[in-house]
């Protein structure tokens, strides 16, 4: 251990404690099946960061988007967020969430995703290499320390807001709300 | 052997024309009345395996095109049955008596392109979730215009120049 | 005992890439199995209609992830034969190294994903670690890990860099050198051996009726292969075998994809013995203004898992005026699969469609 960093860890354990063992959901959601079992196993070992992959989301605090989403996945990807517990982070890989990437007219798929689910980081490239995600894993740590990583915050907060777009996009929903939504608000705003 | 095979379909089934346009490539353009009889001619010939169903949408002429791939084991000759079906009320008889597997390419076409395959008992949508619009892969379906009214339309939860 | 419903859903520890199969069980047997295609569908194929012959290049190698060179060589085979290109000698020798090398990264890929699934690391961890060696030779040969984009109807995109014969040859003595290893660990595993045999069989005359093609028929006895019917690029120039079985299991389709390994290795070490001088391309007009002449082809080759397929309709114009790939998971994955499943027990579900070789991008397009 660092001696520079015994007062951090003595200040926030915690958080520190928190920080360095982020469990992400196993879940290969687009074309990232393809970079995802090299940085997990033996090459590109993702355990020296702490990060290894779970089984159910309820085990979980980190969940990676990995590639394009289409809007069937997309119901998927809302109800395995909902059930992991706080604090839980997300990153997205990849072109195609941020803006629709090489499929921006397909009319099958989501272009951007931060309209239905929050995000707190986003990895560029086509597909990213291992060495990216370690760098977006490590930039992610950085956050936390500031505070700013505050994707769960800000989905308790505007909940409304994201659950209307969900029902914009695929009619009445067939789970209840997560969190309480006020009616007569909902029909102003 | 491949001549001997042309004279043979072309005496029996007097409305059909068969070709060879490429080296190994035999193509049989026929009526929809007789595909069912055909295909069983041919499977009895030796084709025992039919590879794919194809459909082209042939929107000036007002035609769709269904075409059959069908090859044998030994040999290295591919078939392609081709018939035409007009636009309007697109529907034809399905070849699941015959093969089998076809019954998974007629569900693919029903619902990409319209076609109803009368007598098969499954055409239930495989891709595609309350979808209310026109089949996506005929040539009169604007998907660029799709994503403008679907997607753009709806608001972004918080600005994205906000967040440090 | 009560009927249920479970979903072996698109989040699951051993599920590779995202497919669904709907399961009514009654106990610990299966009644019944019905998939759920459509969680990667992107509309590929009007996609392509909207795009010139040379843009759809660098679209049309991420239909398959998990092996993208011969999606690139299928194309590439169409629009030649309708454009009336020829290629040069020296172009089809290299086309044939880097499918094969495709070949042996997508059977690696394919081990780590069955040993993952059994719960069976060791091996796991070998595979897709050796897997990587394969995929630094791509980064040299043409800038990129795992998109290409390296053939194209004309030739390929350019020349062998120095030293890249002496590297290939060093990967594979170590990978033959690794065999043993991988024989006593995981092939002949007495534990292994009792989890795959007489799982999911397919008797001969099933197989013909059913449309089975690559190692599903091949594991059934019959001799059936693209490479040996219609040759193509450089494979009439090599000797190679095609390894059958006769039992028609699970295990026998492991054992040919080992056996058809060392056959890739074979092929790889002959061409670059035998392979010629010369240029690699051929010019094409400029790709604004290319149009190709009217008329319709379907060319096929063997890929890692069957018969790819591609029937392409040309009209006189820029663009493709109809696309349509005959992948073989398709047919594997809708149509056997669920007749396999029947009466089968739920600890064997990953067990029978991994080993099937079902890859879910490939059904949905």
């Amino acid at each position: 251990m660092d001696r520079k960093n015994i007062l951090k860890w003595l200040k926030e354990p915690g958080k520190m404690g928190h920080k360095y063992s982020l469990w992400a959901v196993y879940f290969c959601t687009g074309c990232g099946i393809i970079e995802i079992p090299p940085t997990i196993t033996s090459q590109w070992d993702a355990e020296r960061f702490g990060v290894i992959p779970v089984a159910t989301p309820r085990q979980a605090n980190l969940f990676m988007i990995t590639g394009y989403v289409s809007v069937k996945t997309l119901k998927a990807i809302i109800r395995t967020y909902e059930q992991m517990p706080e604090p839980k982070y997300t990153v997205a890989f990849g072109s195609c969430p941020i803006n629709g990437g090489m499929y921006w007219d397909s009319y099958n798929t989501i272009k951007h995703i931060d309209k239905y689910i929050p995000i707190d980081g986003w990895i560029a490239g086509c597909m990213p290499r291992p060495e990216a995600i370690f760098i977006g894993v490590t930039k992610l740590w950085m956050m936390i320390d500031k505070g700013a990583a505050t994707g769960y915050i800000r989905y308790r907060k505007n909940y409304k807001f994201y659950r209307r777009n969900q029902e914009k996009l695929f009619g009445k929903l067939p789970w209840p709300p997560l969190y309480p939504v006020d009616e007569k608000e909902n029909k102003n705003g | 052997m491949d001549e001997e095979l042309k004279r043979k379909i072309e005496k029996i089934y007097k409305d059909t024309e068969v070709e060879f346009p490429e080296r190994n490539r035999m193509v049989v353009k026929t009526k929809k009345a007789s595909t069912l009889s055909i295909l069983e001619f041919l499977k009895k010939e030796g084709f025992r395996q039919l590879k794919a169903i194809s459909c082209v949408d042939w929107i000036k002429e007002g035609e769709f095109e269904l075409i059959y791939h069908l090859a044998p084991l030994n040999s290295p000759l591919h078939v392609m049955v081709k018939i035409r079906i007009e636009r309007k009320n697109a529907e034809t008889e399905t070849i699941l008596k015959i093969f089998e597997n076809a019954k998974v390419y007629e569900r693919e076409i029903y619902e990409l392109f319209g076609i109803e395959f009368k007598g098969n008992p499954d055409l239930s949508p495989l891709f595609l979730e309350n979808w209310h619009d026109l089949p996506p892969f005929r040539k009169d379906f604007d998907t660029r215009k799709y994503v403008k009214k679907t997607f753009d339309e709806i608001p972004s939860v918080e600005d994205r120049n906000e967040r440090t | 005992m009560r009927e249920l419903e479970l979903y072996f859903g698109p989040q699951h520890p051993g599920m590779v890439g995202n497919f669904s199969i709907t399961l009514k069980v009654e106990g610990d047997r299966i009644l019944e199995a019905i998939p759920n295609p459509g969680y990667l569908h992107r509309g590929f194929e009007k996609l392509m209609e909207l795009r010139n012959w040379v843009q759809n290049f660098p679209f049309v190698c991420r239909i398959n992830v998990i092996e993208p060179d011969s999606m690139e060589a299928v194309y590439a085979m169409a629009v030649e034969k309708l454009a009336n290109i020829q290629i040069p000698e020296r172009a089809k020798y290299i086309r044939t190294i880097v499918l094969e090398l495709g070949r042996l990264a997508s059977h690696l890929f394919g081990a780590w994903a069955y040993a993952n699934m059994l719960g069976f690391d060791t091996p796991a961890q070998w595979a897709m670690a050796d897997r990587d060696h394969i995929l630094d030779l791509f980064e040299e040969l043409t800038g990129g890990r795992v998109y290409h984009i390296y053939i194209l109807p004309g030739g390929v995109r350019r020349d062998l860099p120095d030293g890249f014969e002496e590297k290939v040859m060093h990967f594979l003595h170590a990978l033959a050198s690794k065999l043993p290893d991988y024989n006593e660990t995981f092939f002949e595993n007495r534990i292994f051996y009792e989890r795959a045999k007489d799982i999911g069989k397919i008797k001969k005359e099933e197989a013909i009726e059913w449309a089975a093609t690559g190692q599903v028929l091949r594991a059934t006895g019959i001799k059936h292969d693209i490479r040996k019917i219609e040759p193509y690029f450089a494979y009439d120039k090599v000797e190679f075998d095609i390894p059958t079985r006769v039992d028609g299991d699970a295990y026998s389709r492991i054992l040919v994809i080992r056996d058809e390994m060392l056959e890739s290795a074979k092929i790889i070490m002959q061409c670059i013995e035998k392979m010629p001088e010369g240029k690699v391309y051929e010019r094409t007009p400029n790709p604004f203004k290319w149009k190709i002449p009217e008329g319709e082809t379907y060319v096929r080759l063997e890929s890692s898992r069957g018969e790819l397929g591609l029937y392409l309709v040309s009209n006189g114009g820029n663009t493709p005026y109809r696309v349509h790939f005959k992948t073989p998971s398709f047919n594997h994955g809708l149509f056997i699969l669920p007749k396999l499943l029947k009466g089968a027990s739920i600890a064997d579900v990953g067990n029978i469609m991994i080993s099937l070789y079902v890859v879910a991008p490939e059904i949905d397009r």
